[in-house]
């Protein structure tokens, strides 16, 4: 009775055990993506410190590959279609769906390369770990191809719906992180930045209680403090 | 005539300071006159054999953290052995607190006796690879007169090691320890986190020695004279002389060199009896006039008011100017001069000086003295390098000991008459990248 309603059979559960996962690795991917913009940004998520946001894309990434391994091997599993062990890895050696499965295995490398590397970092040089690291977002919108492309109905069902959702998502948190970065005060600038930024806040309060007038002026005492540099008497 | 032959000058007793400085007066001491007074530098011939000396002698750094001098000679010699890689020494005379200037004196007066140092040092930790690194346009043309004394060695054959002149950038951070570092390597002064430890991986990874300037003719003097001969003077804990920058009510700096242990009294002069006296410069700590003549010019004793020896700078303030408004100024200065790299530093420091400018104005809110302590609090020890604590020590200091200031100006009076700035501070801020390189 259920095998009629929904399809799923002995013959059948593996291929579809294969696209739930898929669908739920591409999903969690794009987590993992968006918490890695914001983790570059120092962002915060509501009612989390920083240090979770950073442990949350960490954690959420090892539980994404754990999906994408599961997808793998139901796959491969799966005698519906035949998919080769090798083509896991190596990309192009898939005789059913050659091109769209490749670009599964060269996301796959990607992303093993990218998990090694941060399990690793702490014996990697900085400049390493972040380089491979950067290939991330090369390795997502391949996976996105790759989950579009591999099964047609995917094309027109709801499920389209879903996948162009985590495209705009990650579209939009790239914006979002590029728009942040072109706004970005240069280092040696922020402190100056903010002392104005004080500065003018003091000033304003100061004219909002009226302790602004000349005659306060004139009673204060020796306050050049924000006036400006004043003259060194050695240099 | 047999004293002058052993590079000893009969005027030159054992207690007798001047020891660095040349005795009379100002004269610069060109090859001729140093060899005169100090003979010839005494090269151990093998690395390692300096340091026991240097251990007896208790010399500690003069810059301004007194670390002791043989455990860094021995840990870069170490570093250097394990990992069979030459170490590099550094003479650090970047001297970047405005308040300071004996270093600058010590580099115009005497520098062969920091160059002998250098040599020393680097013989001591196997170096092949010696830099000096300084303000050149300091004392009219400091860098000058430093290439002109490396000139005159090299024309005598003194020196085993090749010393490298480097500039430093006029920011006031620029002579700590990992900003000098990444300066020599190319990068912006500005300070990195610790460990690694620049005696294990400092420029160019390479186990480093970076040492004052002034720590490097006291070597040159111990390893001619021996560690005995520097226990002289000073305290048992903490031995020998060193160089002090004093300024009293005139704002002139002085260039003094005392004994550890020598009352402050003897220093500030009689006319430091009342108002506050600037202990250890703008990372240091303000005390009572009243206090400070009680004390003596060592760690120990400083340590009565909150104070360290540090680099050596005692100023008086004089009593026509309100401390508050002084501090200010400074506070304004060191926010100004955060590497802008460390959250607590790059938030907490401007925080600060525009509450203690309010402070320093007439009516301040209460609000603002309970603002100030708290962020003091929060931005202690939680930087890559010291600026913040040291910044939040002098802040904290300013608050106890101009209580009285802090009150009057809560009723709107000021005690001070005379407006004008007093401590010294450098012209212009950083504004681009270009001005940490």
């Amino acid at each position: 009775m259920l095998e009629n309603v929904s399809g799923i059979n002995s013959s059948t559960a593996l291929w579809y055990a294969s696209r739930a996962t898929g669908v739920v690795a591409l999903v969690l991917m794009t987590a993992v993506v968006l918490l890695g913009l914001t983790v570059t940004r120092q962002g915060r998520l509501p009612g989390l410190p920083r240090f979770a946001v950073t442990g949350l894309h960490r954690n959420l990434s090892l539980v994404a590959v754990v999906f994408v391994g599961l997808h793998v091997l139901t796959a491969v599993a799966d005698s519906y279609v035949n998919i080769p062990l090798t083509a896991v890895i190596v990309p192009l050696a898939s005789p059913y769906e050659r091109l769209w499965i490749g670009l599964g295995a060269v996301s796959l490398d990607i992303t093993v390369a990218v998990i090694v590397t941060s399990l690793l970092r702490r014996h990697l040089s900085r400049r390493l770990w972040r380089a491979v690291h950067l290939l991330a977002y090369l390795s997502w919108p391949v996976a996105w191809l790759h989950s579009i492309s591999s099964s047609r109905d995917m094309l027109h069902s709801w499920m389209f719906l879903l996948a162009a959702g985590c495209a705009l998502a990650v579209v939009g948190g790239v914006g979002w992180r590029l728009a942040a970065a072109a706004r970005d005060v240069p280092r040696a600038q922020r402190v100056g930045v903010l002392m104005s930024a004080v500065h003018d806040r003091a000033a304003l309060r100061d004219r909002l209680t009226g302790r602004d007038t000349p005659a306060a002026r004139d009673r204060r005492p020796p306050t050049d403090t924000l006036a400006g540099q004043t003259r060194t008497n050695r240099r | 005539m047999t004293m002058a032959t052993k590079g000893m000058p009969a005027e030159d007793t054992a207690t007798d300071l001047p020891r660095l400085l040349p005795v009379n007066g100002q004269q610069p001491q060109d090859w001729h006159a140093h060899t005169a007074r100090h003979g010839r530098i005494p090269y151990r011939e093998a690395p390692g054999r300096l340091i026991a000396d240097i251990q007896q002698a208790g010399l500690t750094g003069r810059g301004g953290a007194a670390f002791p001098v043989h455990r860094k000679l021995g840990a870069v010699l170490e570093a250097a052995d394990a990992r069979r890689r030459n170490p590099v020494v550094i003479a650090n005379g970047a001297e970047s607190e405005p308040a300071s200037d004996k270093d600058a004196t010590l580099l115009w007066l005497a520098p062969h006796l920091v160059l002998d140092g250098l040599q020393l040092a680097a013989e001591a930790v196997n170096a092949e690879e010696a830099i000096l690194y300084t303000h050149a346009d300091r004392r009219d043309d400091v860098g000058k007169r430093l290439q002109q004394a490396i000139a005159e060695r090299r024309a005598v054959g003194s020196d085993r090691v090749p010393v490298e002149l480097a500039e430093a950038p006029p920011r006031f951070l620029s002579g700590q320890e990992t900003a000098l570092i990444n300066h020599l390597g190319g990068g912006p002064a500005i300070p990195t986190f610790v460990p690694p430890r620049v005696t294990e991986r400092g420029l160019a990874g390479a186990p480093t020695l970076v040492q004052n300037v002034e720590t490097l003719a006291h070597l040159a003097l111990i390893a001619r004279r021996g560690p005995r001969w520097f226990r002289q003077v000073g305290t048992a804990a903490e031995p020998g002389s060193m160089l002090c920058t004093i300024r009293r009510s005139d704002g002139m700096p002085r260039i003094a060199e005392v004994p550890l242990g020598m009352p402050l009294r003897d220093l500030l002069g009689p006319a430091g009896s009342d108002g506050a006296v600037l202990i250890g410069g703008y990372h240091g700590t303000w005390a009572p006039a009243a206090e400070a003549v009680k004390l003596t010019l060592d760690s120990h004793a400083l340590g009565a008011v909150g104070a360290r020896v540090g680099a050596g700078i005692l100023i008086t303030l004089p009593p026509d100017r309100c401390g508050l408004a002084e501090t200010a100024r400074i506070v304004r200065y060191l926010a100004l001069e955060s590497a802008g790299q460390c959250g607590p530093c790059l938030n907490g420091l401007p925080r600060i000086a525009a509450a203690l400018a309010e402070l320093a104005g007439a009516r301040p809110r209460r609000q603002a003295r309970a603002d100030i302590e708290r962020w003091a609090g929060l931005v202690t020890g939680r930087g890559a390098c010291h600026h913040p604590d040291g910044t939040a020590r002098f802040v904290r200091s300013a608050l106890i000991t101009f209580a009285a200031e802090l009150d009057r100006h809560e009723r709107g009076r000021c005690s001070a008459t005379n407006t004008r700035p007093f401590l010294p501070i450098p012209r212009g801020s950083a504004r681009t990248e270009e001005d940490w390189l």
